[in-house]
């Protein structure tokens, strides 16, 4: 007993300093104390380099075909090879990722906008609104992807990075909705907001600064879990030749000109690094995810 | 419970209407249908009288709503119409489509269930030590690799390289054992693989979750006391307590699977649902279309209404009344 409350002394002034951090900054120090979060980050931050100074790296672009020299083996002119249309295979891959990216990236933020408005309206007055509200939910969720995005790339009749974004976005909402509802319906009752009720705030201001505030930190945490399947699923329609035009650089779409047995037994070269490119982005991304739900809520050990 | 299915399955109705009124839409809404391609046949002397005439008779030019009331009578009536661009009844092709892409998923299922649960289960009994280390990364890692990946590395190496395992379709054609039962089992290997596989890892990080929330529970400790042995502590007490939640994600990953299924039918020309309704959403087949909507949106749907059961079986404090 004495020990303990020697021991109890002694702790005291050590806790004092953590006093002073936010549970913000806390996160973050936990975050980065996570050795497989922290190498997500830096391969996830070389992958998004590396596309970025695509051109510095390589001299081709990734658009212009090399007609008299198809299929070429690495040479010291073309590092990866050339593929079937005379595309230098190393301009694809560092170009590639520019569309991964910016559609899993742009894709994860607007289906979390569109799912937090929904769920949050839905979660937040709650009632017969959030009834068919959520109904709708569920039609949506068991919609047949696919003949949607078919759909509406014919409607629109055309075929790249935005409509791929947009097509994610509004196919993906209803999950990430349906999860917000279910953080607007707890924190709708809890003390701090029933308190902002009864002084009078509008419920708008009870929204924006009170309740989604507090669900920033489940907000990142999903987000980074959104890019990390819309990279794999962007990688699917664009092997399927639903995703970007073939003159459009992707990982997806160089992995499905290389399905056939001669490219998939001679030409690892071609496959090989867009291959690695999808799986170590998804790698990191999941990891990142890992690292930030541990960070931000400690109790949930999954 | 008998009233409960009953009642979900007539809560199925509206979600159906919904669905098939949006896809409705959405198909009329793409420019051209499925008898546009004559006008490029060579053979066809008067395209445009043609088209008129075949799109008289599939009733195209009747307003939308007479098209769509039109549908859901024969459907009530048991007939999915006419495909447009196969020139068989929807239900025909469906039915040939279907069960390839039943038993895929199936297979995945089996595979997925067989190895996640117990792995998921002894590494939550060692959690922290050396084998939980390895194969809860091992999961992170095929978590991470999407189906298609997957199928083309298996291809590559059990098809291409060792030649062990068939690339394609569900027989092998011309041989004297095609069609025989091994033979259709060794066709399904490589599809159930590719598609059970990235599902494996997350079960598995489920059922280990969930086992751990379990393992430090008192009817556990009461259990030891008594002297049980661990296997049976595991897979008696725990793991009884421990699979409720997978059961329900896993009625929720039915639609999922199936879905999955439709790249990896894809890959291996799979003759199923995937490959008929990409091709009649290419094609511009109304009725196909439609029907295969039908077919996925009851799948999933069904799905869900399993996973409820499933939880009222296996969780006896759950009621539905």
């Amino acid at each position: 007993m004495a020990t303990q409350i020697v021991q109890h002394a002694v702790k005291k002034p050590e806790r004092k300093v953590t006093v002073g951090k936010s549970p913000t900054r806390l996160a973050f120090e936990r975050f980065f104390r996570n050795p497989l979060a922290v190498a997500g980050v830096i391969v996830l931050s070389l992958i998004i380099l590396v596309t970025i100074f695509a051109p510095f790296l390589t001299k081709f672009s990734p658009s212009t075909a090399d007609i008299m020299n198809t299929d070429s083996p690495p040479t010291a002119l073309h590092p990866l090879g050339t593929d079937a249309s005379g595309f230098d295979n190393l301009a694809r891959v560092l170009y590639g990722g520019r569309v991964d990216l910016t559609v899993a990236f742009a894709a994860a933020f607007m289906s979390m906008f569109l799912g937090t408005l929904y769920g949050g309206i839905s979660g937040f007055f709650g009632g017969w609104v959030d009834n068919i509200m959520m109904r709708f939910v569920d039609i949506m969720l068991n919609f047949p992807f696919l003949i949607l995005v078919l759909a509406l790339e014919s409607i629109f009749s055309v075929q790249g990075v935005w409509i791929l974004v947009f097509v994610v976005g509004v196919t993906a909402w209803p999950g990430p909705a349906r999860l917000m509802r279910g953080m607007f319906l707890q924190l709708r009752e809890q003390d701090y907001v029933i308190g902002a009720r009864t002084i009078g705030c509008s419920s708008w201001r009870i929204i924006f600064r009170h309740m989604l505030p507090n669900t920033l930190s489940f907000l990142i945490v999903l987000v980074s879990f959104s890019v990390a399947s819309y990279v794999g699923l962007e990688a699917a329609l664009s092997f399927l030749g639903l995703g970007v035009p073939l003159s459009v650089p992707s990982w997806g779409g160089m992995l499905n000109a290389s399905t056939g047995y001669i490219q998939l037994t001679t030409e690892p070269y071609a496959w090989g690094p867009p291959m690695a490119m999808i799986v170590l982005t998804i790698l990191s991304v999941n990891f990142i995810g890992d690292g930030l739900r541990d960070a931000f809520d400690p109790q949930s050990k999954a | 419970m008998a009233s409960y299915i009953v009642r979900r399955l007539l809560g199925l109705i509206p979600t159906l209407f919904v669905i098939t009124v949006i896809v409705f839409l959405l198909m009329h809404a793409m420019p051209g249908n499925a008898f546009m391609a004559l006008v490029y046949n060579p053979k066809v002397k008067d395209p445009a009288a043609l088209i008129a005439r075949l799109e008289a008779q599939n009733g195209l030019n009747q307003p939308l709503y007479i098209q769509y009331f039109d549908w859901l009578r024969n459907v009530f009536q048991g007939n999915l119409g006419m495909s447009q661009s196969l020139n068989e009844p929807v239900s025909q092709a469906i039915g040939q489509a279907l069960p390839n892409t039943l038993l895929l998923a199936v297979t995945a299922e089996v595979i997925i269930l067989l190895v996640s649960i117990p792995i998921g289960v002894l590494q939550a009994n060692r959690a922290n030590k050396g084998f939980d280390i390895t194969t809860s990364f091992i999961a992170v890692l095929f978590y991470s690799i999407p189906g298609f990946v997957f199928a083309l590395i298996l291809l590559l190496f059990f098809s291409f390289k060792w030649n062990i395992l068939p690339s394609t379709g569900t027989v092998t054609p011309g041989v004297s054992y095609s069609g025989s039962l091994g033979d259709h089992i060794i066709h399904l290997v490589l599809p159930a693989m590719a598609l059970a596989l990235p599902s494996l890892a997350y079960y598995t990080r489920l059922t280990r979750g969930n086992t751990l929330q379990v393992i430090v529970a008192d009817f556990v400790r009461t259990a030891k006391a008594k002297g049980l042995r661990t296997p049976r502590i595991l897979f008696r007490h725990v793991l009884r307590n421990a699979i409720i939640p997978l059961v329900t994600q896993f009625g929720f990953d039915i639609g999922g699977l199936f879905g999955g299924a439709i790249i990896l039918e894809e890959i291996f020309t799979w003759p199923g649902m995937g490959e008929l309704s990409i091709n009649a959403t290419l094609s511009h087949d109304y009725p196909l279309i439609l029907g295969s909507t039908l077919v996925f949106a009851v799948t999933v749907l069904i799905g869900n209404l399993i996973a409820d059961i499933l939880l009222a079986v296996s969780d006896p404090r759950i009621r539905y009344d």
